[in-house]
């Protein structure tokens, strides 16, 4: 990998884990467009079908409670997770011989 | 819009999924033959930073929020909006399954209004609009309708299955998803594009495209 790229890549992995980490503390906790449409269309709102248990249901470790500190871990995690995946597949997408 | 479970009868979902395989396939052919290797770290941070991103919901007027989704930027930077729907792909397959946003029988249909239907509206509307506009007004806009369509088919297919009604469910997620279309998703795209811009212009990929 060309060192630029690679400063790239860790410059936004530097920015996203950072809004990973703030996200709890700064983000609004107002239902989203979707949540608050649904409370004013359907009475008594949406009624969620737990379907399964999610590990961080929430954005939050349960073992951490639910303080934003547990909220940035979670959302860490996230981040990580999603950036080896990203990279994984793209590096099987390229790598697979056709 | 990350539409739960328990709202969307089974069969529809089904369809949704169908859809999402299908262009699924499609995106991996084109990443197979068109995507750069050099691409992969730049389509990796920005994953990361949209599901980062997705997790900072910014309040709106009417006691609402909502955040970016991403779609439009990425697969403009990428050159592609099969690369916006691989990204929200992971995106949301990683939410869904171990936030707990969105459903997993609504996973396909996610994928369908944020992945497909923002990414393709995100990155063709920019094309249309940089005929006639700058830069930043295309971003702008194109971010903007990569947000407010998908909003839109969501009230669409939340119409079709029964849980919302048609005026209704088009009024709310349109006034919503008008606000957070241009605080969230349009003044943020526009920002990250002007930042890459300005240090790694190399890295756009439709600037390659269209010059």
């Amino acid at each position: 990998m060309e060192t630029k790229t690679k400063k790239f890549m860790i410059i936004g992995l530097v920015v996203a884990i950072t809004i990973a980490i703030l996200a709890p503390f700064l983000a609004s906790s107002n239902p989203d467009g979707f949540e608050s449409a649904a409370e004013k269309i359907l009475n008594p709102g949406i009624e969620e079908a737990e379907l399964y248990e999610s590990p961080m249901p929430d954005y939050i470790i349960p073992s951490l409670g639910e303080d934003p500190i547990s909220g940035s871990v979670a959302i860490v995690i996230g981040v990580i997770v999603v950036f080896i995946l990203a990279y994984g597949i793209g590096y099987l997408i390229k790598n697979k011989k056709k | 819009m990350h539409i739960p479970d328990g709202l969307i009868p089974l069969e529809q979902c089904i369809i949704y999924y169908i859809i999402v395989i299908i262009v699924g396939y499609f995106a991996v052919r084109w990443a197979r033959e068109n995507l750069d290797e050099k691409q992969i770290p730049l389509l990796a941070v920005l994953a990361a930073g949209i599901f980062a991103i997705q997790a900072m919901n910014i309040p709106i007027p009417w006691g609402t929020s909502g955040h970016m989704v991403g779609a439009a930027i990425v697969a403009i930077l990428i050159g592609s909006p099969f690369a916006g729907f691989l990204v929200l792909a992971v995106v949301l397959i990683i939410q869904g399954l171990a936030f707990g946003d969105g459903g997993i029988t609504t996973l396909g249909l996610n994928i369908f209004n944020m992945g497909i239907i923002g990414s393709f509206v995100g990155f063709y509307s920019f094309k249309g609009l940089k005929a006639v506009l700058s830069d930043v007004p295309s971003i702008f806009i194109a971010s903007f309708l990569s947000l407010f369509i998908p909003a839109i088919a969501c009230a669409l297919e939340l119409w079709i299955a029964g849980a919302f009604p048609l005026i209704a469910g088009l009024y709310f997620m349109g006034i919503y998803h008008f606000v957070i279309g241009i605080v969230a998703e349009g003044l943020i795209s526009t920002t990250v594009y002007i930042a890459i811009n300005n240090v790694r212009p190399d890295l756009i990929a439709t600037k390659k495209i269209n010059s």
